[in-house]
């Protein structure tokens, strides 16, 4: 099966794609992620104003019998969370690339260096 | 090399690309497509299962029905001829070592299917307990092959497939029939809450109805679906709602106990006037939020007063359900109940029904008379 790994994006190992913006970064699952996943029907997401950990859960992503963590890349603040996932989880399969989930201000940029290139990311997406 | 054991259907699962794991000691399927579309293809049209971990033990002799009516708490013997009866399996505190199903394969033959993670627990009991009674036990459970097929399109299905036993054939009731030189037994059983049979056979006969059901479109289901379809359904599961230290009557299983029979293993326990139940199941919906196993519920002053034994999101109802058990001492009829889901509280509705409520109509082969 073939995922989409879309170039100008980065990635981590817990499968979540990151754009950024100065010092502010757009996170969002992977297609992998979502096609691992299944019907998406919850998600989970903090309250703008809260401080997150990088390699700390942030929030939840639930398919129909599952609930996965979802992990902070980064240390910082969160400045905006996509509410219209509340109403339409299911974006998160048929567009994961376009349904972000939170947006964080970094309190640590040396942090964006451990994340991966797609061409990194690319070999991560094995099914097993 | 898995040392788990594999279905007779297992490389048709593995051709339809189906994920695979270890269930009670098989290789079974989990999903082939999407959980959505299979609870869908269930509730709206077909699917079928392969169950073929399920366990059948066969009771066979002059006093088969006296002695499967004297090891299960509900009522066997009054059940008319060739019908199924589902019953918990007590001891004599009347705590419930399995669930199972009864049937009147014959008028000296019961077939009993249970529980796959019970196989060994069960046999071991059953055997122990037929001092006294004029019958054979066979353990058949390596023997048999066994699939659903469920859903609404189910009739005509078995029509098609020359599966259809002739007369009346009505819901929890069970047929043999010969099918291509092999006996299949029919039953109007099934664990999804909807019209449909499961086929038991010894022989390859299920392969080729399981191909030729594939061949017709019908969807392919795994234990996933079939967990989530039950749960709608307000199915009990041994392992999460029924376990080795309740009793039916600690988890909604009141009208499996029928006292007014003769002796049956737990009557004392069970029957005793004295005897309080310790728990109450109940059935909640949410309006948003997806409860699992092992949640708290919590009441309307928010103190955590019982538990959430399955949960699931319906794809049916589009809503979170749960089967919960609280203590009798700390439920009430007139309290609202919510679950907590990592701290925080999500308002539920509670089912006096199950989520899903389907009707079984009587399947008649014969040309209806105008």
């Amino acid at each position: 099966m073939e995922f989409k790994t879309p170039e100008e994006l980065r990635y981590t190992k817990d499968h979540e794609w990151i754009s950024s913006d100065g010092d502010v970064i757009t996170i969002g699952i992977t297609d992998f992620a979502q096609s691992q996943l299944g019907d998406i029907v919850f998600v989970e997401l903090p309250e703008v104003g809260t401080t997150v950990e990088n390699n700390s859960p942030f929030g939840v992503v639930e398919s129909i019998k599952s609930v996965s963590d979802l992990i902070a890349p980064v240390s910082g603040e969160i400045v905006e969370v996509n509410t219209d996932l509340d109403n339409a989880p299911e974006q998160c399969n048929s567009a994961p690339f376009k349904a972000w989930m939170i947006k964080i201000r970094c309190s640590n940029l040396d942090e964006l260096d451990s994340l991966l290139s797609a061409q990194d990311y690319l070999p991560l997406c094995q099914e097993n | 090399m898995s040392k788990e054991q594999l279905t007779l259907l297992h490389k048709n699962h593995l051709a339809l690309g189906a994920k695979m794991a270890p269930f009670a000691g098989f290789m079974m399927p989990l999903q082939y497509s999407t959980i959505k579309q299979e609870v869908e293809a269930v509730r709206n049209n077909a699917g079928i299962f392969d169950v073929g971990h399920m366990g059948e033990f066969e009771v066979v002799g002059p006093d088969a029905y006296a002695f499967v009516d004297y090891l299960i708490t509900n009522n066997f013997l009054t059940a008319g001829d060739l019908k199924a009866v589902y019953s918990p399996l007590c001891r004599e505190d009347g705590t419930i070592i399995d669930d199972l199903i009864a049937y009147k394969v014959d008028f000296d033959h019961v077939l009993l299917c249970v529980n796959a993670a019970n196989i060994e627990k069960d046999w071991e009991w059953i055997t122990s307990q037929q001092k006294g009674f004029n019958c054979v036990l066979k353990n058949s459970s390596n023997n048999y092959s066994l699939i659903a097929l469920q859903g609404p399109n189910s009739e005509q299905l078995l029509n098609k497939l020359n599966l259809m036993p002739t007369g009346e054939f009505e819901h929890y009731s069970v047929r043999k029939l010969l099918w291509n030189g092999e006996e299949i037994i029919v039953a109007r059983t099934g664990y999804t809450g909807e019209e449909g049979v499961e086929l038991f056979a010894q022989g390859q006969a299920i392969c080729q109805i399981w191909d030729k059901l594939i061949k017709l479109n019908v969807t392919p289901c795994g234990l996933i679906a079939r967990d989530v379809l039950r749960l709608e359904a307000g199915f009990s599961l041994y392992g999460n709602e029924l376990t080795d230290e309740l009793t039916p009557l600690d988890c909604g299983l009141k009208w499996t106990v029928r006292g007014e029979k003769g002796r049956f293993i737990g009557k004392e326990s069970l029957c005793d006037s004295q005897y309080t139940p310790r728990y109450r199941q109940i059935r909640l919906a949410l309006e948003r939020g997806v409860p699992r196993t092992s949640y708290p519920v919590v009441n309307s002053s928010e103190a955590e007063v019982g538990v959430v034994t399955s949960g699931t999101l319906s794809p049916t109802l589009g809503r979170g359900i749960a089967l919960a058990s609280i203590p009798r001492e700390k439920f009430s009829i007139s309290e609202s109940y919510a679950i907590k889901i990592r701290d925080k509280i999500y308002p539920a509705t509670r089912y006096k029904k199950p989520f899903i409520t389907g009707g079984y109509k009587p399947w008649n082969s014969k040309p209806q008379k105008s």
